[in-house]
């Protein structure tokens, strides 16, 4: 088994341009700290149509409110206010940059929770994993830990409806095969929405999971190895 | 009562998503979850809605209303629910 970085197609060059972009960053940085209400907040933001801050602030008034004997000025309120700032950025983007930059921003955020974890030299991104006498997948894995006898690998995405057979079948091939040679892979996928809408999408499928850890929007603090935390 | 506010918004959502055929029965599946999660909060709850809950349940529907794209309601019927048990101070799943 052995890891290689994926071929630089056209796609690739663009979509390595947004995974670039500091705003991909910024948003990463902010989300990695949030707590799990304030992943709601973004993940509301970044799927919806108002640009209007006030309204937002109304949505969601526990991440807002001024109370008393709560100074005005508090971390969590600055972390609320700097993640809305920055994910009305992404919503103002257009729809179909949005939905790339969102993508980024998953993964992005599973490489910074992964760097709490494991050495920061260890993670990959757009990683392909090879395999002896095995043709290599079309799709690169989105993040990688590349550990001897301790390899993980990640597929991202921003909503359960991007969970498909194909990916399915990708992670779980990556564990099989690896078996096959006596290594470990643990493949991960990784869901930027809640694990009830995952299930019911994964309900539908008959592709093989059986050892693929499905990470959701409630224990993405599972990714730095820490405990989920709670939204209310 | 707040919440059946929501499970009506979901519905709206649900209509503006049907245009997509090949998630009809994920559309609806997500419905049928999310509804009987959001009852069955509904149902538990003995205290008030804290301050500010009507106002965001209000404000999230607003926003549910403004999405015309089917695939951007399919998004919001996820994450419309998780949005509304945030407000009332519910753990959103």
């Amino acid at each position: 088994m052995r890891f290689q970085d994926a071929a630089k197609d056209a796609r690739a060059v663009v979509y390595a341009g947004i995974q670039a972009d500091p705003l991909v960053w910024r948003l990463a940085d902010l989300l990695a700290d949030a707590t799990a209400a304030q992943r709601v907040l973004a993940r509301a933001v970044m799927n919806g149509e108002s640009s209007d801050v006030e309204a937002w602030r109304v949505m969601f008034p526990s991440l807002f409110v001024v109370s008393a004997g709560v100074a005005a000025v508090n971390p969590e309120r600055t972390l609320s206010q700097s993640i809305l700032a920055a994910s009305l950025e992404v919503a103002a983007r257009g729809d179909q940059v949005r939905s790339q930059f969102r993508g980024a921003i998953v993964e992005a955020l599973t490489e910074r929770l992964l760097a709490r974890r494991v050495p920061a030299s260890s993670i990959h991104r757009e990683r392909r994993i090879l395999f002896d006498g095995v043709a290599a997948e079309i799709h690169p894995y989105d993040v990688t830990v590349e550990a001897p006898g301790a390899a993980e690998a990640y597929d991202c995405k921003w909503g359960a409806r991007g969970i498909s057979a194909d990916v399915l079948h990708q992670l779980y091939d990556a564990r099989a095969h690896a078996a096959d040679e006596g290594e470990r892979v643990l493949p991960v996928l990784v869901v930027f929405d809640a694990r009830r809408s995952c299930e019911v999408r994964l309900a539908r499928h008959t592709a093989p999971r059986t050892g693929t850890r499905l990470v959701s929007l409630e224990s993405l603090d599972r990714i730095a190895g820490r405990r989920p935390g709670r939204t209310s | 009562m707040l919440l059946e506010r929501i499970v009506s918004a979901l519905a709206d959502l649900v209509a503006a998503s049907e245009s997509i055929d090949d998630e009809w029965i994920y559309v609806h599946d997500l419905e049928t979850v999310w509804v009987a999660r959001l009852r069955a909060v509904g149902a538990e709850r003995t205290m008030d809605p804290p301050a500010g809950a009507a106002a965001a349940i209000g404000a999230l529907i607003d926003e549910a209303h403004r999405i015309a794209d089917p695939h951007r309601a399919i998004d919001w019927l996820s994450t419309l629910p998780q949005a509304a048990l945030v407000a009332i101070g519910e753990d959103a799943w």
